[in-house]
């Protein structure tokens, strides 16, 4: 699902004020400046663009690959709409 | 202070209502200008009492966007104050012995716009999650930790929360930890942004609000006038270096003001109410810290809130810590055009007693019109004065009943 990458990458570019396309799948969430609270603040934000609530993660979020794939999963789960593409 | 080293100023910043520079805040209060206005904005209709003096401060022009993330108002404002004074104090962090360099900051409400966003956005809107951030920007010492980590301060970092003499408590304590030797270098002051939906309705529910001027609202603070109607809430900051006087001359700063005494006491007896005897014991406490006989204070930056019993209060407060001097010493309240900064108010006061030791002209209480026999002293009203002046109180009162009270010499 490359939109969510995408959608992912805008907010992370958007609040460390940095261009997007410096941010690849496999960049390390801490080397481009972000800490575990930034994170979730990320997070926070897609919930809201993609109207999904993200539980407490169980597997470690290292890049931004692993926050694109975790919306992902849950938007398969949670989302109406997909589930009736199924 | 006796067998403790001397403690001096050397750098001042400030966010207010009367402009984000001390120069610019010193033009306006000198010359009487008033930064009480109608509020404008998407609550303003729904309050009864809709005046306020707001800082005019633009968040994005002094921090990124990630900074915004995790910064209150009130700490934006803390951080910007703290930068100025630093500067104006011709100080770099990076060339001092931080563990040795603290922050101690009063605020009231803290994070109080992230408070009330929280809350918002549970109730009203019933969503069921809150930003990440919440805790960490509505939690009090928010500010005092940021200033501790951009500048890298190891030393003590402490928040004082004593309502509205939260600053004066802040500085004053800080100048402690320098007299007594356990710090070099202090950053001390207060923040608040407290100007919220929220704040503002509880303020009204409390009636200690000024009634709006309608013909001239920024005159709506009007403290030691009998036509006075109560208290007009503002906001900002204002920070202050701290140093030893031996540190300051071996570096050869300029000296703005010495702090030579300081005094705390609380009324001890009605949580709004205050009284003479508990505002008469700080002012002492503070003469008694300084070796200062009562006549020797030239000027005192009242607490003067405006509302009908706090001025008649201090006044008489005065008088009795004062005697026959009460009548020859200067009074004014700036309040009546920056408002009631809470718990920066302290601070934001002594910036202005500050400025009156420097320039030697005493800042006015503006709008005091009608005489009230109750408040007769010589309170500077409508024009600044020229006087000479040598030493000077800071007066700070508060609901709980903790009295802040500095002396400042001049240098």
């Amino acid at each position: 699902m490359e939109n969510t990458f995408e959608t992912v990458r805008t907010l992370i570019a958007n609040k460390l004020e940095i261009d997007k396309e410096t941010i690849t799948p496999d960049s390390v969430l801490t080397e481009i400046g972000l800490d575990s609270l930034d994170t979730f603040d990320i997070i926070f934000e897609a919930e809201d663009q993609f109207g999904i609530k993200v539980p407490t993660p169980k597997e470690e979020i290292k890049t931004v690959q692993d926050v694109a794939n975790l919306l992902d999963q849950l938007l398969l789960e949670q989302s109406p709409s997909l589930q009736g593409q199924k | 202070m006796s067998n403790t080293r001397r403690v001096v100023i050397t750098g001042m910043g400030i966010v207010s209502p009367l402009g984000n520079s001390v120069e610019t805040f010193g033009l306006n209060l000198m010359q009487g200008v008033s930064g009480i206005k109608r509020l404008e904005n998407d609550f303003s209709d729904q309050l009864e009492i809709n005046i306020a003096a707001s800082a005019d401060i633009d968040g994005t022009a002094h921090f990124s966007k990630k900074e915004l993330a995790v910064l209150d108002r009130v700490s934006q404002f803390a951080l910007y104050a703290a930068q100025q004074a630093l500067d104006n104090a011709g100080l770099d962090p990076t060339n001092i012995n931080t563990d040795r360099t603290g922050c101690y900051l009063g605020t009231g409400m803290g994070g109080a716009a992230s408070t009330e966003e929280g809350y918002h956005r549970l109730f009203r809107e019933s969503q069921s999650r809150l930003k990440p951030f919440t805790v960490l920007m509505a939690m009090n010492n928010a500010a005092a930790s940021h200033i501790a980590m951009h500048y890298g301060l190891g030393g003590p970092n402490i928040t004082y929360t004593t309502a509205c003499s939260s600053s004066a408590i802040a500085i004053g304590e800080a100048s402690r930890q320098i007299a007594y030797g356990h710090c070099d270098t202090m950053l001390a002051g207060g923040s608040e942004a407290l100007l919220t939906y929220g704040t503002i309705k509880a303020w009204e529910a409390l009636r200690t609000l000024a009634k709006v001027d309608e013909q001239n609202p920024a005159a709506s603070c009007k403290p030691f006038s009998a036509d006075r109607s109560g208290l007009v809430l503002g906001e900002g900051a204002a920070m202050f270096v701290l140093e030893s006087y031996e540190s300051a001359i071996a570096r050869g700063a300029t000296i703005h003001a010495e702090i030579v005494g300081y005094g705390t006491a609380n009324d001890a007896s009605h949580i709004t109410q205050p009284s003479v005897a508990g505002q008469a014991r700080a002012m002492q406490a503070a003469l008694d810290n300084a070796g200062l006989a009562p006549e020797q204070i030239d000027y005192i930056n009242a607490h003067g809130t405006g509302t009908p019993l706090n001025d008649a209060t201090e006044t008489a407060a005065i008088k009795q810590v004062f005697g026959p001097h009460a009548y020859e010493l200067a009074v004014s309240s700036t309040k009546s055009m920056h408002g009631h900064l809470m718990g920066a108010a302290g601070a934001v006061e002594l910036v202005a007693t500050t400025l009156a030791l420097q320039a030697q002209l005493l800042p006015p209480t503006m709008h005091l019109q009608q005489p009230d026999p109750e408040c007769d002293l010589h309170y500077v009203a409508n024009h600044a004065a020229p006087q000479q002046v040598r030493y000077a109180m800071s007066n700070s009162f508060a609901f709980g009943g903790t009295g802040g009270v500095i002396i400042l010499k001049k240098s």
